[in-house]
């Protein structure tokens, strides 16, 4: 399994082809024929939060931020005194770069502008595996894919199960699963670690 | 039935996670499991989205009895730090429960142990902010 793209294989174990069930149809599914179960049909059509954009900043114009979402739909984000901001820490606007990618929530204005409560500046929370640690560094496997995550200090704090949060990450080990919180880099593909929630190790 | 108002709810903590269209380390993410998912709609991952999602989540491996949910289902997540309630149709298989047995994050004395629920940006965002990271969490269907 450890060899398996994980997303694949949910995908497959869903959709049954992991052969642990039988194949079935495409869109709101019956997930486990091959164990008789009922079908679960969808009882709320999905639709998009009109109060939530995300994608990457193309522009900033005064307070005004363009953001082409990753559909390709553009966003205007008004930012206000109001608007908290995050990019790692809690900051202000003028941390935000073009070429970030954000989250963001607030209220679809009449002109179609999402005025901003809240920004999350290349925000990143993933499940990873620790695959080595070095001085300053984490190397992560996401998906069959290697993230850089960098060790901020004064910043980076490692959860322990139940423990409270702490700055000493001398408990990680490789092979430990952990779920990140972190800030994304534009420029090198690495994540600035903030929290590391740290799991079990494979076994 | 919404939130917090259904006979047998679920405890633990939820987070999130990005699906569909993305930027960055998310840009390969895919539409999920159910292959509907999308960081802009109010979605979610289940561990028991089918037998072999359960299978593989093993959130019994933690002493949880999940209920099977698929594809499109719809429960009620609540925020136990605030009180918020959000929405969110099932369009993934995760998290992987097993992997975080004992687990446990607090709000003063409201505590959630297990990853039981993942949510999509906007659902989480709806009723915490996404650098929360883990939160305790009730899980109504």
């Amino acid at each position: 399994m450890d060899a398996m793209d994980r997303r694949r294989l949910l995908t497959s174990a869903v959709l049954g082809t992991a052969g642990l069930a039988t194949a079935t149809a495409l869109g709101p599914l019956s997930p486990e024929p091959a164990h008789a179960s009922p079908a679960l049909p969808a009882t709320e059509p999905v639709v998009e939060d009109p109060n939530f954009a995300e994608g990457r900043i193309t522009g900033i114009s005064g307070t005004m931020l363009l953001v082409t979402g990753s559909d390709t739909v553009l966003h205007r984000i008004r930012v206000t005194n109001g608007t908290s901001i995050w990019k790692l820490y809690p900051t202000t606007f003028d941390a935000v770069d073009v070429g970030d990618g954000l989250y963001a929530r607030g209220v679809r204005m009449a002109d179609g502008t999402l005025a901003a409560d809240s920004l999350w500046v290349n925000i990143v929370s993933m499940s990873v595996q620790i695959t080595a640690i070095g001085n300053g560094w984490l190397h992560l496997d996401h998906d069959n894919k290697r993230i850089v995550g960098r060790v901020v200090p004064g910043r980076t704090a490692a959860v322990y199960r139940d423990a409270p949060t702490t700055g000493d990450l001398s408990k990680l080990r490789v092979g430990r699963h952990a779920h990140i919180i972190g800030a994304w880099r534009p420029d090198t593909n690495e994540v600035d670690l903030a929290t590391v929630y740290a799991g079990t190790v494979a076994g | 039935m919404g939130c917090s108002n259904s006979a047998s709810p679920a405890y633990g903590e939820m987070s999130w996670f990005c699906c569909g269209a993305a930027w960055g380390p998310c840009g390969s993410a895919g539409g999920g499991a159910c292959g509907t998912c999308n960081s802009g709609s109010h979605q979610c991952a289940w561990p028991h989205a089918s037998d072999a999602c359960y299978n593989i989540t093993q959130p019994y491996a933690c002493g949880h009895n999940l209920a099977l949910r698929g594809c499109g289902h719809v429960f009620y997540v609540t925020n136990r730090c605030n009180g918020s309630c959000v929405s969110a149709s099932v369009a993934d298989c995760g998290p992987n429960t097993h992997q975080f047995c004992g687990e446990s994050h607090c709000c003063g004395s409201t505590c959630g142990t297990d990853r039981l629920i993942d949510l999509t940006p906007s659902a989480f965002s709806a009723i915490a902010s996404l650098s929360s990271g883990l939160l305790p969490c009730r899980i109504d269907s």
